[in-house]
């Protein structure tokens, strides 16, 4: 991305991947999170994906797409993705704009976000 | 003018000027007051006048007097300067080449000091909060969330942060500390365009009578009027989609909207402003406070693009030719409480879509 | 005997008659007869049956305090500290159910009475007097609008206030245990309404970080499309937070409004009553009902 403020991190703890959004992100910047993303992913080999997007105060059509093919991408590739930190506004603009949320994996915050996954790894050992 | 010219105005016009006019007696009253029957006693209520009618845009109605009182002190002293000025420099040669750049960087340094210390007298927790909200970008109501508020009043406190923080950078500026108690107070209630608090204040008699009031109050009077009823954003690629929807945002937090109405007509916005990115490349959003026949907000994406050939196709959801979800039309229509299309083939599409502060009933 | 004559005036007053100095003469004849004038205007109150609502205590304590503000007022030409008595003055009374007509009745008694004592007191120099009626009226008539506005600014506040509070009191969200709310939903729902409890239940998990949510319907004796839909909505937007939504108390109509509207109510968790909502929840928040697992137990 282009120099200035970062508006995405992504950190590496163990074999889980934390992308963080800090700001508002526009579409081609959104879909540069995605590529950045699915690059690390596979570099990593990273058995989990969170991502916080807590600071996003609108998640519309293109956004959710985007969230969604980065977890149907990276299940393929072998993690686990959950989507933290959904602001109670955000969600219910998200429920009535239609978006249908199928199988989109959600947990309240970067903590419930951990023990999502490590539920989804027990559940796959099994 | 002749009368017959005169009356041929429109209704409109004569109401605004008559606003205008009615500013002559004060204004002769405090000239008198200063001057006397000085030669240019005329003269500084014209100039006073234009520079109302050239400000006038800027003023809210009833910011007339105050911002009047203000400009025809300043007029007066610096009429005082000028005399000054030009009895001392009659012996000089005048030479305006005399190192401009070394002036202007100073005037750079003393203004972030100046924003520094006005920072540094706000509390502490009125400068978390603006900090958060202007620097990191929170939105009001995560900062509402944090602290158990909400959003409106997150908003409202931040509203009388920045005018209180316009005050002490005015100060830290120039350098002064208000002579009397009132003086705060006044500034405050002028920087936030807090009329009854004006009123409570009797303001106007005290721009009168503090001279260092009258000056400072001059920036905070220009400052404070910035509120456009109307915001136009031009859309050409995918950065003005989030320029839009958070001009919506802000807009309708004035109209008083708060929680999940405005995240609705974020996104909302944005959807019918990808539309004009992926159909049309370009095109405009426009965005409008309403009063009537409700308190609400009215937004109007334009675009020349080609077209929708089938409306009613396009607001059924799924149906897309971009490589989207379909969502776009269908999605804006659920979320605001108006919805309307109007497109002809080859010369582009309007949508217009209004969301109501108050419901009906 | 009445010693004095008609054109006769005390030599004080006749140096007084300049304009300017009418009011302070003015206001020193009121402070001088406070206490008499106070009655005076207490007994025109009851009289009038206004402010039944205070004790006789509350009305002199009031009285007088309204009483010197005026004085005050007409003295210092500014309203500012009338304004803040009478908003403090409002706030006190209206939980009370005072009413408008009351307040601006009682300040145009004051006014009246006021203007009696100085008729009475000037009445000898028709011109003298004049001039104080001249001097007092616009004085008086700023005031009696003053406490007016001040009233009615504080009750709007007052009821806006009560209107929030009577939100938040329809759509009660209960923590019951850790991670897990109640929403009890009582009486009629309309749109704008199951709005609001929507966003205040979505506020509610995060506020308490809940992980699950039982929505109890028992109470909502219709639920119309809008509605059902709402309720469809609060479950995914509940989810996408990250918790989950049990919905008890969903009758028979109820069932098939929401399968009308489309809704696969397989993918909704909805049991019976409260009570197996609640032994749902706790299985999810991960606790052990053991009477339940005896009865699961084939």
């Amino acid at each position: 991305m282009t120099s200035g403020p970062a508006l995405v991190s992504i950190l590496r703890q163990g074999d889980v991947l934390v992308a963080s959004v800090h700001t508002a992100l526009d579409d081609s910047q959104m879909l540069r999170f995605q590529h950045d993303l699915v690059r690390q992913i596979g570099e990593h080999r990273a058995r989990g994906v969170i991502i916080d997007v807590a600071a996003l105060d609108v998640i519309d059509s293109f956004a959710s797409r985007t969230l969604q093919s980065i977890a149907d991408i990276s299940r393929l590739r072998g993690a686990a993705t959950v989507i933290v930190g959904i602001q109670p506004d955000v969600a219910f603009a998200m429920v009535r704009l239609g978006m249908g949320i199928g199988e989109l994996p959600t947990a309240l915050d970067l903590e419930e976000g951990m023990v999502h996954l490590a539920r989804v790894r027990d559940r796959a050992r099994r | 003018m002749t009368p017959s010219a005169a009356s041929d105005e429109p209704q409109l016009e004569a109401q605004e000027s008559a606003d205008i006019a009615g500013l002559v007696p004060l204004l002769q009253r405090i000239v008198t007051a200063r001057v006397g029957q000085h030669p240019a006693a005329e003269d500084i209520i014209q100039e006073t006048l234009a520079r109302v009618l050239a400000a006038e845009d800027r003023i809210e109605p009833g910011m007339l007097e105050p911002y009047a009182i203000t400009t025809v002190r300043n007029v007066i002293a610096s009429m005082w300067r000028k005399d000054d000025v030009a009895a001392r420099n009659q012996h000089r040669m005048h030479d305006p080449s005399e190192s401009v750049e070394a002036a202007e960087l100073l005037v750079a340094s003393e203004e972030q000091l100046a924003m520094t210390e006005a920072l540094a007298r706000l509390t502490d927790r009125e400068r978390q909060v603006l900090l958060a909200h202007e620097v990191s970008g929170l939105a009001t109501q995560v900062l509402a969330d944090e602290v158990g508020s909400t959003a409106g009043a997150v908003a409202a406190q931040l509203k009388r942060t920045r005018a209180r923080l316009r005050v002490e950078y005015v100060l830290a500026l120039e350098g002064t500390e208000p002579p009397t108690d009132r003086c705060r107070a006044v500034l405050l209630a002028l920087s936030s365009a807090d009329r009854r608090r004006q009123r409570e204040l009797d303001s106007a008699r005290h721009l009168l009578e503090c001279d260092v009031c009258a000056r400072l109050s001059e920036p905070l009077l220009d400052r404070a009027p910035e509120r456009p009823d109307e915001v136009r954003v031009p859309i050409g690629a995918d950065p003005d989609i989030v320029s839009a929807r958070q001009a919506a945002r802000e807009l309708a937090v004035r109209a008083g909207f708060v929680g999940a109405d405005l995240t609705m007509l974020a996104t909302a916005v944005s959807e019918v402003a990808r539309n004009i990115v992926r159909f049309a490349e370009s095109g405009e959003v426009s965005i409008e406070l309403l009063a009537r026949p409700r308190a609400g907000i009215r937004v109007i994406a334009r675009d020349t693009g080609p077209g929708i050939s089938d409306i009613d196709r396009a607001l059924q959801d799924g149906f897309s030719t971009y490589d989207g979800l379909g969502l776009g039309l269908p999605g804006a229509r659920r979320l605001m409480d108006e919805f309307e299309v109007a497109s002809a083939p080859g010369k582009g599409t309007t949508v217009s879509m209004t969301k109501w502060f108050e419901k009906k009933g | 005997m009445d010693t004095h004559s008609f054109g006769e005036v005390p030599p004080e007053d006749q140096e007084a008659s300049s304009d300017d100095q009418l009011l302070p003469q003015l206001v020193a004849h009121l402070r001088e007869h406070r206490g008499t004038l106070r009655d005076d205007w207490a007994s025109r109150i009851h009289d009038s049956h206004l402010l039944e609502a205070m004790t006789p205590q509350e009305m002199v304590t009031e009285t007088t305090s309204v009483y010197d503000n005026y004085v005050g007022v007409l003295e210092t030409g500014s309203v500012e500290a009338l304004q803040h008595y009478a908003r403090d003055l409002s706030e006190r009374i209206i939980p009370r159910g005072v009413e408008t007509h009351e307040v601006v009745g009682i300040v145009l008694l004051l006014r009246d009475v006021l203007a009696r004592s100085l008729f009475e007191k000037y009445q000898s120099d028709f011109g003298l007097l004049n001039r104080v009626l001249n001097a007092y009226e616009p004085a008086a008539n700023r005031i009696a609008n003053t406490v007016a506005v001040s009233f009615v600014d504080e009750r709007e506040r007052v009821i806006r206030q009560q209107q929030d509070a009577i939100r938040e009191l329809s759509t009660p969200v209960l923590p019951v245990r850790e991670r897990l709310l109640i929403l009890p939903i009582i009486g009629v729902l309309d749109g704008e309404r199951a709005k609001q409890l929507t966003e205040q239940l979505l506020r509610g998990i995060r506020t308490h970080r809940a992980k699950v949510v039982v929505i109890d319907i028992t109470g909502a004796p219709d639920v119309d499309e809008t509605v059902a839909n709402h309720l469809v909505q609060t479950v995914d937007a509940s989810r996408l937070m990250g918790a989950s939504v049990i919905i008890t108390g969903l009758s028979p109509t109820i069932a098939q409004t929401l399968v009308t509207i489309g809704v696969d109510l397989s993918k909704m968790n909805t049991i019976g009553d409260l009570q197996g909502g609640l032994e749902e929840a706790e299985r999810l928040l991960g606790y052990t009902v053991t009477r339940k697992e005896v009865m699961d137990g084939s």
